[in-house]
């Protein structure tokens, strides 16, 4: 059954190498989507931490996607 | 109304969205790959190679529609001028590239053992090459002209221009003598498509939706970042 289901009356090398295109294509789009979002998230992070304690104070309570992005950041680091 | 898609609102449901697609795209995932490989019934004519379309039809589907919504969308930008449109139009341009150009190598990795070709300049095949080339138009423009205005306005009038492709591609079976196969899924009328393979075809195109929405999801988060942290001394 193995051997059916991994040759596929021949054409196996075909229906696999598809597969293994689409889905390794699509793992590295995720992957680098994802480090590419979490690149900007600590960057963005990063410079909010660097502001001084009042201007910092005022992005996080004037902005949702701050306070969001730090909470985030402080709970990967 | 206006409040709730505005960028802070949509940064958290993106958050919840992103959350709930992960939690249920393994499982479906397993399901799909199991009725496309294993489940589903090899082609009286094709044999086992008819597993290819299970990759190769949905792949085409998400290339077809992601052009069309960004195109619906860089008109409605041409006309509204809302900001949220220019960032989702940038997110799925690159999705959408990435399914058409799959679609044209599966479709090629199909090709080799029913026809006996990899490539054929054929109307299916060639205008599913020039949608690839308009995606690549769009993509380049947002990424190589500095002036935001003018970048999004050439990017749009691609977007619109190449939009004149889209039922080319879909009618091209119809208008010209191809290797490619008539439609087999109609909207109106009867499918040819006997429902043991029907069934895992859509749940096949519903778990890559559902991974599209996945990275749709990453990298308007990643647009809105981005806009954030430019203004970040006017928070």
């Amino acid at each position: 059954m193995i051997q059916n289901l991994i040759s596929m009356n021949g054409y196996g090398i075909f229906v696999w190498s598809s597969f293994a295109i689409t889905f390794f294509v699509c793992g590295v789009v995720y992957y680098k989507t994802y480090k590419t979002l979490k690149k900007y998230e600590s960057e963005f992070a990063k410079e909010i931490n660097e502001l001084s304690r009042e201007q910092k104070t005022s992005v996080i309570e004037n902005s949702k996607i701050a306070s969001q992005v730090i909470s985030s950041y402080s709970k990967t680091i | 109304m206006f409040k709730f898609f505005s960028l802070s609102n949509t940064f958290i449901w993106i958050e919840k969205l992103t959350k709930f697609i992960s939690s249920i795209f393994f499982i479906l995932l397993i399901v799909a790959l199991s009725f496309a490989l294993i489940l589903s019934p090899p082609d009286y004519l094709q044999g086992d190679s008819v597993r290819i379309m299970y990759v190769h039809v949905p792949a085409a589907w998400i290339g077809l529609a992601s052009f069309s919504t960004i195109a619906l969308l860089s008109l409605a930008n041409f006309i509204f001028k809302i900001k949220n449109i220019k960032l989702i139009t940038k997110s799925i341009a690159p999705i959408g590239l990435m399914f058409t150009c799959l679609a044209i190598v599966t479709g090629a990795i199909w090709g080799q053992p029913t026809w006996g070709t990899w490539w054929a300049w054929d109307a299916r095949i060639t205008s599913m090459l020039v949608l690839s080339l308009f995606y690549i138009g769009f993509i380049l423009a947002n990424k190589l002209i500095a002036q935001e205005d003018k970048a999004d306005r050439v990017s749009s009038l691609i977007a619109i221009f190449g939009f004149i492709n889209v039922p080319i591609i879909k009618y091209s079976v119809d208008w010209w003598n191809t290797l490619h196969q008539p439609a087999s899924i109609k909207l109106t009328g009867t499918s040819t498509i006997h429902s043991s393979m029907l069934m895992p075809l859509f749940l096949m195109f519903f778990v890559l939706l559902l991974y599209c929405a996945l990275i749709f999801l990453m990298k308007y988060k990643t647009e809105i970042i981005r806009i954030k942290k430019k203004n970040l001394k006017r928070l």
